[in-house]
């Protein structure tokens, strides 16, 4: 009798045990396929088509900013940024934007797929290099390292909670239900997407997994691009540059 | 000749302008949506002390069955057991449906018959034996704690339940009942 109770807390506690790993077995091997092939390669590479049929590519993108085109990795790899003639902090999307409407072409919208696929490919243009933010190197990015710094700490929403409740040192590798806390330092979560999102089968932004992170949470989730959007960004791409994660895009994400 | 030089300057000026109105334009060419009054108004309220409320019957075995449902789910559409009477699956806002959220305690903690409970917060299980009859909390201080836990710790990473308004005093007292009971 005891034996068979045994047994049976035992099975329990393997199912269980399961139940903890963000990943079944099948998943994970499933990961390690697409880490050969991923899925998101097709996405980035429409988007290239269209950035280079539709907005001139990297040369109309280099004149656009006024460098040189050879430089463009390494200016990439210093988004969101203070952009003189947009009068803002922004991240590459709302740089391709105003491209769109200086060349008088249909713009495209920041949630927009397709607007994702674009950006991929273009910080994918930036793949190796290490992020180079400078949130000192005026009043504007000053301004939006501490926004962005400022919406991370703050509780909000139906359950009370910060992005920092979650992503703080204490509680990462943590379970919250089966799914341990990551690391977005460590992880290298801003250079690392946009990023083929296993769950949603789709291509994500940054700033879409925040919207992700915000739904989930219960907190009101605030618009791709605004102020704070991009502020969070800035911050959380800090993060990886302090750890030194080079860029590498597309990620892949369970 | 001379007619040529001109019209290239001509052609340069032109450009010129147009490339200035542009310029001063492009401040306005992108997104950038305005996100501070949906922030203003999604804010936490400080930290708000609570006293349990006389009606709260914490041993009431419809309360505990009310309580151990919302710590063990998350919202209407993802519960997959039928709920307790007294418990609803969705509720009207601004004149649309949408799923009634419950308190996903489970998600941080661990107690008897957790599935995939998670380990941010302290592990429940026994809680009655271990913490109640030893007298280290009492029922004011888990009240307390699941209605705002900031008065207790106020770095806590955990949920604020009652302050938020998500949910009432009834039903943190049911959550109340279902942590402190026999089980
Ligand atoms: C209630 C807990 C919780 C809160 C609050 C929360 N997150 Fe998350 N976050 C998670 C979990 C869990 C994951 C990993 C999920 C997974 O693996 O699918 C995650 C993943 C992420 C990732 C992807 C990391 C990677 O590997 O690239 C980013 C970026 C992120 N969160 C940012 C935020 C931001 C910004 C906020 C606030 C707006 C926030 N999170 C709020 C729990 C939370
Ligand atoms: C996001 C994580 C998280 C969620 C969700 C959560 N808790 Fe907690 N809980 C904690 C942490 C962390 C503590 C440790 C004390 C502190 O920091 O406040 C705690 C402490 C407690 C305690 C005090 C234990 C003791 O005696 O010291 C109780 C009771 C409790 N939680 C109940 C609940 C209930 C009920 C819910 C759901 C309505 C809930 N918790 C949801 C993280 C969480």
């Amino acid at each position: 009798m005891k034996k068979v109770v045994l047994s049976v807390t035992l099975a329990l506690m393997v199912a269980t045990a399961g139940e903890q790993f963000a990943m079944s077995d099948a998943d994970r091997a499933m990961y390690e396929e697409m880490l050969e092939n991923n899925p998101a390669d097709i996405f980035v590479a429409e988007g290239g088509e269209i950035f280079e049929e539709e907005l001139g590519g990297e040369e109309a993108l280099a004149k656009f900013l006024g460098i040189e085109e050879n430089a463009l990795p390494k200016y990439i790899a210093t988004f969101p940024r203070y952009i003189e003639k947009l009068g803002n902090v922004v991240g590459v999307d709302q740089v391709l934007q105003a491209m769109m409407a200086e060349q008088g072409k249909e713009q495209i919208k920041l949630k927009d797929p397709k607007m994702f696929a674009i950006l991929a490919y273009v910080k994918s243009l930036a793949n190796d290099e290490q992020f180079n933010i400078d949130i000192n190197a005026n009043e504007h990015m000053k301004a939006s390292y501490e926004l962005g710094k400022q919406t991370f700490m703050t509780p909000r929403g139906g359950r009370g909670l910060s992005c920092n409740s979650c992503h703080n040192k204490d509680t990462i590798g943590l379970i919250l239900r089966t799914q341990p806390l990551p690391d977005l330092a460590e992880a290298g979560a801003g250079a690392t997407w946009p990023a083929y999102r296993m769950t949603k089968s789709s291509l994500r932004t940054l700033q879409r997994r925040f919207q992700g992170c915000m739904n989930n949470a219960l907190m009101a989730v605030i618009p791709i691009g605004s102020k704070e959007m991009v502020g969070l960004e800035l911050y959380v791409s800090k993060l990886a540059q302090d750890k030194q994660k080079a860029i590498a895009v597309p990620g892949l994400k369970r | 000749m001379q007619k040529k030089v001109k019209f290239i300057a001509c052609t340069a000026l032109l450009s010129t302008a147009l490339t200035a109105v542009n310029a001063s334009d492009l401040t306005k060419t992108y997104e950038m949506p305005d996100a501070t009054k949906i922030l203003e108004k999604d804010l936490l309220k400080p930290a708000t002390t609570y006293t349990l409320p006389k009606s709260c019957n914490l041993n009431d075995t419809a309360s505990i069955a009310r309580g151990e449902y919302i710590f063990h789910n998350l919202n209407g559409d993802q519960a997959k057991d039928a709920p307790p009477e007294g418990i609803v699956k969705s509720i009207e806002k601004d004149g649309k449906k949408e799923p009634k959220q419950y308190g996903n305690c489970v998600a941080c903690h661990n107690i008897e018959g957790a599935v995939g409970g998670g380990n941010i917060g302290p592990d429940l299980s026994n809680y009655k034996t271990y913490f109640i009859d030893t007298k280290i909390r009492d029922a004011q201080f888990v009240y307390q704690k699941i209605a705002d836990p900031r008065i207790d710790n106020p770095a806590t990473h955990m949920t604020v339940n009652l302050t938020t308004g998500l949910f009432d005093e009834q039903e943190i007292c049911d959550l109340t009942a279902y942590v402190m009971s026999k089980k």
